[in-house]
C-alpha cells in the first residue's frame, strides 16, 4: 500500500516524466551523432575511391595490373575492391568478378552491387564504387565496402547504453529520494500537528536554516501559531478573569444562603438574606451579559445597519444622562463641541462607547475635578476626546485596561463589571476608528473616525474598502 | 378579569410566571408548547401572550407571525435567553411588543405585561393630567396645583413618561429603555435614580404628599390615586 502510493506520489510521477524525456532527448541526440558521423565517413570514401582510382588510370597499362594486385594485397580488412576489364566487360586483372552494369564509367561513386571473385562462393554485397574508361578502352573499377558505418553503429549504441540508462536511473532515483523527503518531512509536519491539536501549544514545526519554499512555509505556520498560542494563552486568562469575577459574587451568595438557612429566626432575616443572595446573582448575570454582549460585538457584521451619526448630538445626550451623576459628585461635565460632525456607524453603539467614556472619567474623577467631553472636526477627520482630572492611565497599563476584566488596583473597589473599556476598544474597532489612551496627567481618551462626506463618497462603490479608506485617512 | 397566555415549555419557569401573575389577579391559561399555544390563542382570544422564544414544536417568533397574520393585534410580551440585540431587535420585528431577557425577575415581568395592557394614549392630546400634575406638551410647562414646576428637557422626558403611566410600577430597565433609548445596561448601576432624585426633588415640594415612590430593589410608580 506504502509502496503503490510512493509510485502514485506526485513527486515520483515529476521524476518519472523527466527521466523519460531526458531518455527521449539523448536518444534523438545520439542518433544525431550516428547520422553525421556515417555521413562522414561515406563522403571521406567517396573520395578516396574516386583518388584511387585517377591514381591508377594515370599509371601506364603495363604497370596497371601490378599495382592492382598490390594495392588488393595491402587490404588486410578484405574491403577494397578493384577490377581492370576489357571493352566486352571480360576481367582482365582484380578481385570483382564482373562487370556491374549500372556502373557508368565516368560517372560518380554510387552503391552498386559486387561480387568478390576470390570467395569460394560468389557473393554479392552492397559496395560503394566508381568506374573509368582508360585510354586503351579498357574499364577500370575501385569499390570500398563501408563496414565502418555498422562498427560506428555499435558504439554509439553502446554509448547509448553506458550513458543512458545510468542517466535515467538517476533521473528515477532523484526523484525517489525527493518524494521521499518529502514525504518524510510532511509525516514530521505531521506528528507536530498531531501534537498540536492533542494540545501541547508551544510544539512547533521544524524549521531549518535552508531558503527553500518548505522551510519558508513552516517559518509562516510558526508565525502563525505564535499568534494563536499568545490569542489562546490571552483567552486562558480571560477565563480565569470571568472565573474570579463569577466566584466571588456566587461565593458570596452561596455564604448568605447556608448561613441564613440555619440562623435566620424571624421571616425579615430570611428576606434579607434572599436579597442579599439576589443582589448576588445580579451581578454575576451583569458580568455574563456584559460579556456575550462584548462577544456579539467582536464578532458583529452589524457594519450593515450603518448609518450616517451625528456625533454632536450623541455627545449632548451623553452629557444629558450623566450631568446629574457628575454633580453629585461635584464634577463638572462640559461638553465643548468645535463644530457639527457626522460619520458612518451605529448610533445605539456610538452612544454606548462614548457614554461609557464618561461613565469611566466620572467615576474615576476625584471630588471637585472636571469631565470635558469635546469634537474636534477639521472636515476630513472627526475626534472625540473624554478628558478628566483624575489618576489618568499609567503608561504601563495602557495596554492592559482594554483587556477584558482588567481593573488596576486602586480600581478594585469601585464597582463596575470592568469591561467598559473593552466594550469601547470593539466597538471602535468595529467602526473602524481608531482609540488613543493619552499619557497623563489626567485621564484622556480619544476616539478618531473620519468624517461621513469623505468616506460617504467611496462607501457608495465598495463599503469594506471605504472603512480602510477612512483608517488610512487618519 | 384580564386574561393572559403564557407559551413558556419550562414548566419550573411556568410555574412561577403563573403563580405570580395570579396573585395578582389576572386570570393565566399556560401552554407548553408552540403549536398547542398558537390554538389556544386561536379559540380563547386572551388580552395579552407571553411567549418563550424557543419552543419545542413551533418557535415563539413562528407563534407571533401567524397571529399577526390572522389580524391578531393582542399585545405579546417574548421571553428569551438569547439575549443579543439582534435577536431582539428580531422579536419586536415579527410583531412582539416587548422583549424580556431570561432570566429575569417576576417583578419586571408583571410591570411589563401590566405596561402593555394599558390602552395606548392618543398622540394628539395636547395636555397630561395624573392627579395634581399637569403637563402642557406644547409649551413644555409642568404643573403640580397651582404651583409651577421648572423642569429640565430631561426631566420633562422623564416625568410625562411616568404620567402617561401612572400608578403603575416602572422598572430602572423600562426607563433605560423607554425614556434614554438605552440599548445597553449602564456601568453606572443609580443612574436612574439620580435622575429620579432629581425629579421628585422638584415634584414633590415640603410639605406635599409624595407622588413618586420607589419601589426598593424594583423601581419606581407615580402614585395618583
Amino acid at each position: 500500500m506504502r509502496q503503490i502510493e510512493f509510485i502514485r506520489s506526485n513527486t515520483f510521477l515529476w521524476a518519472a516524466a523527466v527521466a523519460a524525456t531526458l531518455a527521449l532527448f539523448v536518444a534523438g541526440l545520439f542518433a544525431f551523432i550516428y547520422w553525421k558521423i556515417d555521413d562522414y565517413l561515406i563522403m571521406r570514401s567517396d573520395r578516396m575511391i574516386a583518388t584511387q582510382l585517377n591514381f591508377l588510370a594515370e599509371l601506364p597499362p603495363g604497370r596497371l595490373n601490378d599495382a592492382i594486385s598490390d594495392h588488393l594485397k595491402q587490404d588486410s580488412r578484405g574491403v577494397q575492391y578493384a577490377g581492370l576489364f576489357d571493352a566486352a566487360g571480360a576481367r582482365l586483372a582484380g578481385n570483382i568478378a564482373r562487370l556491374p552494369p549500372q556502373l557508368d564509367p565516368g560517372g560518380p561513386v554510387r552503391s552498386v552491387r559486387l561480387a568478390r571473385v576470390t570467395a569460394p562462393t560468389v557473393h554479392e554485397t552492397t559496395v560503394k564504387a566508381a568506374a573509368r574508361r582508360l585510354g586503351d578502352g579498357h574499364i577500370l573499377v575501385m569499390g570500398r565496402h563501408v563496414d565502418e558505418t555498422r562498427e560506428i553503429s555499435t558504439v554509439v549504441g553502446q554509448a547509448l547504453l553506458l550513458g543512458l540508462l545510468p542517466a535515467f536511473c538517476l533521473c528515477l532515483l532523484a526523484g525517489a529520494w525527493l518524494s521521499i523527503r518529502a514525504e518524510r518531512r510532511v509525516e514530521q509536519v505531521n506528528q507536530r500537528v498531531q501534537r498540536i491539536v492533542a494540545g501541547d501549544l508551544r510544539e512547533r514545526l521544524p524549521q531549518s536554516d535552508a531558503d527553500d519554499p518548505f522551510a519558508r512555509l513552516a517559518g509562516i505556520v510558526n508565525g502563525m501559531l505564535d499568534e494563536m498560542e499568545t490569542t489562546i494563552n490571552a483567552l486562558a486568562g480571560v477565563g480565569n478573569d470571568i472565573a474570579h469575577d463569577l466566584r466571588t459574587p456566587l461565593t458570596r451568595v452561596r455564604l448568605a444562603l447556608e448561613r441564613g438557612r440555619t440562623h435566620a429566626a424571624t421571616l425579615e432575616d430570611l428576606q434579607e438574606v434572599a436579597d442579599k443572595a439576589i443582589g448576588g446573582i445580579d451581578q454575576a448575570l451583569a458580568i455574563i451579559t456584559a460579556l456575550l454582549r462584548l462577544a456579539e460585538i467582536e464578532s458583529s457584521s452589524r457594519t450593515a445597519g450603518f448609518g450616517d451619526v451625528a456625533l454632536d448630538e450623541i455627545l449632548r445626550q451623553v452629557c444629558d444622562v450623566y450631568e446629574p451623576i457628575a454633580e453629585d459628585k461635584d464634577v463638572a461635565l462640559r461638553v465643548a463641541i468645535d463644530r457639527t460632525a457626522e460619520v458612518r456607524g451605529d448610533r445605539d453603539l456610538l452612544f454606548e462607547a462614548i457614554a461609557n467614556l464618561v461613565d469611566n472619567a466620572v467615576k474615576f474623577t476625584p471630588v471637585g475635578g472636571r469631565v470635558t467631553l469635546e469634537l474636534m472636526s477639521d472636515g476630513k477627520a472627526v475626534r472625540v476626546r473624554v478628558s478628566d482630572t483624575g489618576p489618568g492611565i499609567g503608561e504601563s497599563e495602557r495596554e492592559a485596561v482594554l483587556r477584558r476584566f482588567y481593573r488596576s488596583d486602586k480600581m478594585r473597589h469601585t464597582p463596575g463589571v470592568g469591561l467598559g473599556l473593552s466594550l469601547v476598544a470593539a466597538i471602535v474597532k468595529l467602526h473602524g476608528f481608531r482609540l488613543t489612551i493619552c499619557p497623563g496627567p489626567g485621564g484622556r481618551v480619544e476616539i478618531l473616525a473620519s468624517a461621513r462626506a469623505a468616506s460617504c463618497d467611496a462607501a457608495a462603490s465598495d463599503p469594506a474598502r471605504a472603512r480602510h479608506a477612512s483608517l488610512a485617512l487618519m | 378579569m384580564t386574561r393572559i397566555l403564557l407559551i413558556e415549555d419550562d414548566t419550573e419557569t411556568a410555574d412561577a410566571i403563573v403563580s405570580e401573575l395570579t396573585e395578582r389577579g389576572f386570570e393565566v391559561r399556560w401552554a407548553p408548547d408552540g403549536i398547542g399555544g398558537l390554538d389556544r390563542a386561536r379559540e380563547s382570544s386572551p388580552d395579552a401572550l407571553i411567549v418563550d422564544r424557543m419552543l419545542p414544536g413551533m418557535d415563539g417568533l413562528t407563534v407571533i407571525e401567524a397571529l399577526r397574520k390572522d389580524q391578531v393585534r393582542t399585545p405579546v410580551l417574548v421571553l428569551s435567553a438569547l439575549g443579543a440585540v439582534d435577536d431582539r431587535v428580531r422579536g419586536l420585528r415579527v410583531g412582539g411588543d416587548d422583549y424580556l431577557t431570561k432570566p429575569f425577575a417576576l417583578v419586571e415581568l408583571v410591570a411589563r405585561v401590566e405596561a402593555l395592557l394599558r390602552r395606548p394614549f392618543d398622540s394628539r392630546e395636547t395636555t397630561l393630567q395624573a392627579g395634581p400634575l399637569e403637563l402642557d406638551l406644547i409649551e413644555r410647562t409642568a404643573r403640580r396645583g397651582e404651583r409651577e414646576i421648572d423642569l429640565l428637557p430631561r426631566e420633562f422626558r422623564l416625568l410625562e413618561y411616568m404620567m402617561r403611566r401612572s400608578d403603575q410600577l416602572l422598572t430602572r430597565a423600562m426607563l433605560l429603555e423607554e425614556v434614554w433609548n438605552y440599548k445597553f445596561v449602564p456601568a453606572t448601576t443609580n443612574l436612574i435614580d439620580v435622575h429620579m432624585g432629581r425629579l421628585r426633588h422638584k415634584v414633590d415640594g415640603p410639605g406635599e404628599t409624595q407622588l413618586i415612590h420607589n419601589v426598593r430593589g424594583s423601581g419606581f410608580i407615580l402614585r395618583v390615586r
